[in-house]
């Protein structure tokens, strides 16, 4: 009956493991969205953007699972040039979070594209399941 | 001679067994951001299925409805675990359960209303 660690799923376990993953996928983009501009962190400099790492659920079927939230480190730190900004160098550079706004959008996008599917995949089997419960009358 | 209790008992505390499941989906979604706040899961059927493996008297009375709260699921910064994509899809599950209960025990009345009927 669980979605996590399951032997034998079903479609309903492996749609809603799909939701759960886009759900994820959507929490890491609005956080990168939020953070586009943040210039300090805990660990100190600008924000790093995270990116969800999706595995699958055993070998073959099995759904989906959040196998870690990482950051972005390939991609580099904008930098602009803000004179007054109190976190800018002596060259009156500051360095700015290396999320992309133009990139999340898409992400954004394809993640609720992902959810509909997979809640159309929900809907869809349910009805399957009472047409043959229908059978029973 | 055992006496084995009749389909209408076994679907009756299987209904028995799907409205409580109905009723703890609906209680972790109302709790859906309650600090703290555990899910909490019946398990039913397996002890169902332990009492009819066993082969001896089967008294549906006494098989255990248990409520638990499995702890192997991750919680949020509330503390909470409660997720409600699961719960819908656990309450899509037990919905064609119990649908499929109703419809058997109406197959079941309706053979005895065909039987007192006569032809």
């Amino acid at each position: 009956m669980s979605v996590n660690g399951i032997s034998n799923p079903n479609p309903i376990d492996i749609a809603v493991s799909g939701l759960r993953a886009e759900t994820s996928r959507m929490n890491v983009i609005a956080g990168n969205i939020a953070n586009s501009n943040t210039t300090r962190t805990p660990s100190g400099g600008p924000y790093r953007r995270q990116e969800v790492i999706l595995s699958a659920i055993g070998e073959g079927i099995g759904g989906v699972t959040v196998e870690e939230i990482a950051a972005d480190i390939l991609t580099e730190f904008k930098r602009v040039h803000q004179p007054g900004h109190p976190d800018a160098d002596n060259d009156g550079y500051v360095m700015m979070p290396n999320v992309d706004l133009p990139v999340e959008m898409i992400n954004m996008i394809t993640a609720s594209r992902a959810y509909q599917a997979n809640a159309a995949v929900l809907k869809r089997y349910e009805e399957m399941i009472n047409v043959a419960i229908e059978l029973l009358r | 001679m055992i006496k084995q209790p009749a389909i209408t008992e076994y679907l009756e505390i299987a209904l028995r067994g799907a409205s409580l499941r109905q009723a703890t989906i609906a209680n972790n979604i109302a709790n859906l951001n309650t600090p703290n706040y555990r899910r909490v899961a019946v398990e039913f059927e397996k002890h169902l299925a332990e009492a009819i493996a066993d082969g001896r008297q089967i008294d549906l009375d006494e098989i255990p409805m248990d409520i638990l709260r499995p702890q192997n699921t991750p919680v949020d910064s509330l503390g909470n675990d409660v997720n409600l994509e699961m719960e819908v899809g656990e309450m899509i599950k037990n919905n064609a359960m119990y649908k499929t209960y109703m419809r058997l025990l109406g197959k079941v009345y309706r053979k005895m209303e065909l039987a007192i009927q006569g032809p």
